[in-house]
């Protein structure tokens, strides 16, 4: 009984200790830009503090989605079961590893956002626009890790060694598949902010190009969430 | 406990692996596809008049950078069913 209800407490750990990191840099990254454009435009103080703090709140997402998990995982420490211990276990490694690369892909666009404001502060609205676009399809990845995470904390299968470790595969399936498309949307989406920054009027044609872009990275992240709910469901 | 069997074992062991095949498989596309899509964003950027090219040749790179996640996702599938 102890062993079984260490691993949900583990995975609690896992799940909030991984999924900060991510963020944590993402926040870095926009709040390091802007100071760099504070001291070119001191003037637009206001306005570039108002969309730093937009920027991270975007980026935060992925660490609150971590932090639900976490909670609901130590809600759960007092299992008896082993196979539902390790299942907990890999809800907390799919939201955990699965949050890294959404957080530092939100990061990525709003730290060419704020470059960009610094360059030019009247362009600021239609850069703060762009950015939201580019931050909230980086997210995508995370809603994935999301929603396996929690069929595994809901289904919590009680069976065998086979489904004990489909489940572990299904939670690092979708916790790994998910770090490289989150870093991918977001390089994307920085490059598009930057185009965007450069010449505001061809806002049009880079989202347009930015959201084909990230549709396709995003690819890799359905195949990792199709092979864990085949893995949950099928096996 | 009741006993496992060897079978039981190879099985499962496969599923674990199906599982790490396909998370590590996503990473290097993902992260490939962003730099091509990226740079060709920035590339529009300066020059808007070659969008559709530019947009084409994005499309290609990246269908070519997907390729290696394909290849886990078949080997993830083979892990799971024909094993």
């Amino acid at each position: 009984m102890l062993v079984s209800s260490l691993f949900s407490v583990i995975g609690s750990g896992i799940a909030m200790g991984l999924g900060s990191i991510g963020s944590a840099v993402g926040e870095g990254m926009i709040a390091m830009s802007a100071v760099d454009s504070l001291g070119r435009q001191p003037k637009a103080s206001p306005k570039i503090l108002r969309i730093m703090i937009i920027a991270q709140a975007v980026t935060e997402t992925a660490a609150i989605f971590a932090l639900v998990i976490s909670l609901l995982l130590l809600f759960q420490a007092g299992t008896d079961s082993l196979f539902k211990g390790v299942t907990y276990l890999s809800a907390g490694l799919a939201i955990g590893l699965g949050t890294i690369g959404a957080g530092l892909g939100a990061g990525l666009p709003g730290a060419a956002a704020m470059k960009g404001i610094g360059k030019q502060p009247k362009n600021s609205d239609v850069l703060t626009v762009h950015m939201i676009i580019g931050q909230a399809v980086t997210q995508t990845s995370t809603i994935f890790a999301l929603t396996v995470s929690l069929i595994l904390i809901m289904l919590a299968p009680d069976g065998g060694l086979l489904k004990m470790a489909a489940c572990l595969g299904a939670g690092l399936a979708m916790g790994f598949g998910a770090v490289g498309p989150g870093i991918g949307d977001g390089l994307v989406a920085r490059f598009a902010n930057l185009g965007v920054a450069r010449d505001p009027r061809n806002m049009g044609l880079l989202t347009r190009t930015m959201i084909i872009g990230q549709a396709i990275t995003e690819t890799t992240d359905i195949y990792a969430m199709v092979v864990s709910l085949i893995l949950i469901f099928v096996i | 406990m009741e006993m496992i069997t060897g079978e039981q074992l190879i099985k499962a062991l496969a599923l674990l692996a199906a599982g790490l095949s396909m998370g590590l498989g996503a990473v290097g596309p993902g992260i490939g596809e962003g730099f091509v899509g990226g740079k060709a964003c920035e590339s529009i950027g300066r020059r808007p008049d070659e969008a559709n090219l530019i947009t084409k040749t994005m499309i290609i790179g990246q269908a070519i950078s997907e390729t290696t996640g394909i290849y886990a996702l078949v080997v993830a599938l083979i892990l799971i069913f024909v094993v």
